[in-house]
């Protein structure tokens, strides 16, 4: 099978031409139903520089980045059936100053139309994007290679194209602008998927125009070292801490009822299945423990998050839960509803299920590398989930070099699920230090 | 440099309270420093920006919850009339039946339903047929029912059916969904001629579903030549792909 990908791959390489629309990809059709005047689906991600950023020369970057990638200048239009992207004209995006209150809600026809913002603040790049575009992957090649351009305009020129830096002066290959999940969306089983309402976080609603931020910023190598002692990687180490400091605040809150606690955890499948999209082709595993079983200690769930990743992230699962996903947007009849009627069905099934699912957010974009030349004028990358759907917290994890970045972004007045999650980690012996844009 | 004495993590330093705990920051050695930041808008050394930003407002007006009222409250109004000052006929059942064919066409529209849509057609060919029948006691006479009303309702419910067959089973993008709508017009018009010509003059005598047809057979080559071009094709398709 993994020969016949790779063939698949060969084949489907090719320069792509210049085309009116582009369909939504398998997750992309779920984000813009979510949208609310209060929400939407947008990320953020930010690269700290070593030197103050010009924003005359960032602007000149990103009018010369933003064309090389197709379906980020594009503006999201409505089909009588299914919403679609269509090739972005308009003058802009521009680049402004940064606000305290990222990821505010990007309506569609705001912006000149355009779903992605650059923002600088004294030495800090930051790009938000709405999900619909593409995930952390993609986002992340447009906010590099901008990153890349500017630096080159300040007159760094030996920094080299590779990995998330693309060539701006290419054509994008056809398969950047795949919906790849339809590609390995061939399991001959839709496997069901069954998710038990996990425990939601209660606090206080922040009003709207309001982002809580709180970033932890600590070394990779200790929290490698933490890691070990435990038996585990980074990721699953940070997973269990989110799940205890969540066990936590369940027993704190003395529910009549205890729900078990579920992180939804984003994984990239472009490291089962290859491809270069840059757009969505993430899916989500939900690692939890269930406290009515009895009483976790840290070490058990460190090992539960262990074997749920051992057992869930494999080629052959997975390719099995995109087929699931898939199977929805292939039926026929599912297809001829119009639009406003699969909106109302997919906001309510969002809302209902989906979205009750999990108790918190967690992504892991893992250690970024950067190519030649470039890494001695980075200090570091932050990134963000964005607003989250309903009051909980939304934890995005990021490496550069040696230093580790932990951001939480809710909306939500406590900071209780933070406050056990970084005392935690100051408990096994990581040195942490905090930022926050809270008030 | 600071440190929260609660939760042992270091705090940037233009922090005046853990954002964790909230534990006020009171460095001894920095005094001066703090007061200065914890004046309003001081917060020069902070990594976030101070200002907010606002985003455009948007506004949605729930069209089905109001049309839903709009039916029901009409159909309860008037019953209440019928029953409380105006006695004289049973007038309120036919405000009622049609606010009942409303509602009932309404439903795969406004609320999702798993009903298929041949049922849902057959359902609204049932609710509009007894529709009628409820007028046959008002009016008096139930010769225009079986004579024009049952015939026209049979073959809407009947064209409408193959119209569902046409765009589900066979290929179906927007353009050919066009093609079948408008054959079914055009095919509507020509049996609505048909059987009101055999029930007022008992002859059949075209005249202006002719015309319909003809515009239909128009659109309709119009559209089968755009679903034989591939740009023009593909254009239409942009806009309403599905």
């Amino acid at each position: 099978m993994e020969n016949i990908d790779k063939k698949q791959v060969r084949e489907k390489r090719g320069k792509a031409q210049r085309r009116d629309w582009y369909q939504l990809d398998l997750s992309a059709i779920v984000y813009p139903t979510l949208q609310r005047r209060d929400f939407s689906s947008v990320y953020r991600l930010s690269v700290l520089l070593k030197e103050e950023v010009q924003p005359d020369v960032l602007q000149k970057a990103l009018d010369m980045t933003l064309p090389r990638f197709p379906t980020y200048k594009a503006a999201i239009r409505k089909g009588l059936f299914w919403r679609y992207l269509e090739p972005n004209d308009r003058p802009g995006p521009f680049v402004q100053e940064d606000v305290k209150n990222p990821c505010q809600p990007m309506y569609f026809k705001a912006n000149n139309r355009y779903l992605v913002r650059v923002y600088y603040f004294r030495n800090r790049i930051a790009l938000e994007a709405h999900h619909s575009l593409g995930d952390g992957t993609g986002g992340m090649c447009v906010l590099m290679t901008l990153t890349a351009t500017y630096l080159r305009l300040l007159g760094h020129g030996e920094i080299k194209n590779g990995g998330f830096v693309l060539d701006i002066s290419e054509t994008p290959d056809e398969e950047e602008l795949e919906d790849a999940y339809m590609r390995y969306a061939n399991a001959k089983v839709c496997p069901p998927r069954l998710e038990e309402k996990a425990y939601r976080v209660r606090g206080t609603a922040e009003p709207f125009y309001t982002l809580n931020i709180i970033d932890g910023i600590m070394s990779v190598s200790e929290v490698t070292a933490a890691a070990k002692r435990y038996g585990a990687t980074i990721t699953e180490y940070l997973n269990a801490v989110l799940l205890y400091a969540l066990m936590v605040k369940q027993e704190e809150e003395r529910l009549s009822r205890q729900r078990p606690v579920k992180i939804a955890m984003p994984v990239n499948l472009r490291r089962f299945f290859p491809s270069i999209t840059l757009r969505n082709f993430i899916t989500m595993i939900y690692p939890g423990i269930d406290p009515r079983l009895g009483e976790y200690t840290f070490e058990e769930i460190v090992q539960q998050v262990h074997n749920y990743m051992r057992y869930y992230i494999n080629e052959k699962l997975l390719r099995g839960d995109i087929t699931t996903n898939a199977a929805t947007q292939r039926n026929p009849f599912i297809r001829v509803v119009p639009l406003f009627i699969k909106d109302f069905v997919v906001r309510l099934f969002y809302t209902k299920v989906q979205d009750r699912n999990s108790s918190a957010g967690l992504t892991n974009m893992g250690a970024l590398k950067v190519p030649d030349g470039m890494a001695s004028y980075i200090e570091r990358f932050d990134i963000y989930m964005g607003q989250p759907f309903s009051r909980r917290t939304n934890c995005a994890i990021i490496s550069f070099g040696d230093i580790l970045t932990i951001n939480f972004a809710s909306s939500i007045i406590e900071a209780d699920v933070e406050r056990h999650f970084f005392r935690k980690l100051v408990k096994d012996g990581i040195h942490v230090k905090i930022e926050s844009n809270r008030d | 440099m600071s440190y929260c004495v609660n939760c042992g993590v270091e705090l940037d330093t233009s922090a005046r309270e853990c954002p964790l705990c909230n534990t006020p920051v009171w460095n001894p050695r920095e005094l001066e420093k703090q007061a200065v930041q914890g004046r309003p808008g001081m917060q020069a050394g902070s990594p976030f920006p101070g200002e907010k930003s606002q985003v455009e407002a948007a506004n949605k007006k729930d069209f089905g919850l109001l049309m839903s009222m709009v039916v029901l409250a009409t159909a309860a109004t008037c019953g209440i009339l019928n029953l409380l000052v105006f006695r004289g006929t049973l007038w309120s059942l036919s405000v009622i039946g049609a606010c009942a064919v409303l509602w009932v066409m309404l439903i795969p529209v406004m609320i999702y339903t798993k009903q298929s849509v041949y049922v849902s057609l057959l359902y609204d060919g049932a609710a509009t047929v007894l529709y009628l029948y409820i007028l046959t006691f008002q009016v008096g006479s139930r010769e225009w029912f079986f004579g024009l009303g049952l015939p026209i309702t049979a073959l809407v419910t009947v064209i409408a059916e193959a119209a569902a067959v046409c765009i589900c089973k066979l290929p179906r993008s927007f353009l050919t969904v066009s093609l079948y709508l408008f054959t079914a017009a055009g095919l509507l018009c020509l049996g609505l001629e048909m059987l009101i010509d055999w029930y007022l003059q008992g002859e059949i005598a075209l005249s202006w579903s002719a015309v319909v047809l003809t515009v239909c057979a128009i659109l309709d080559i119009a559209l089968i030549t755009m679903l034989s071009r591939r740009r023009l094709r593909n254009e239409v398709r942009r806009r309403l792909h599905f």
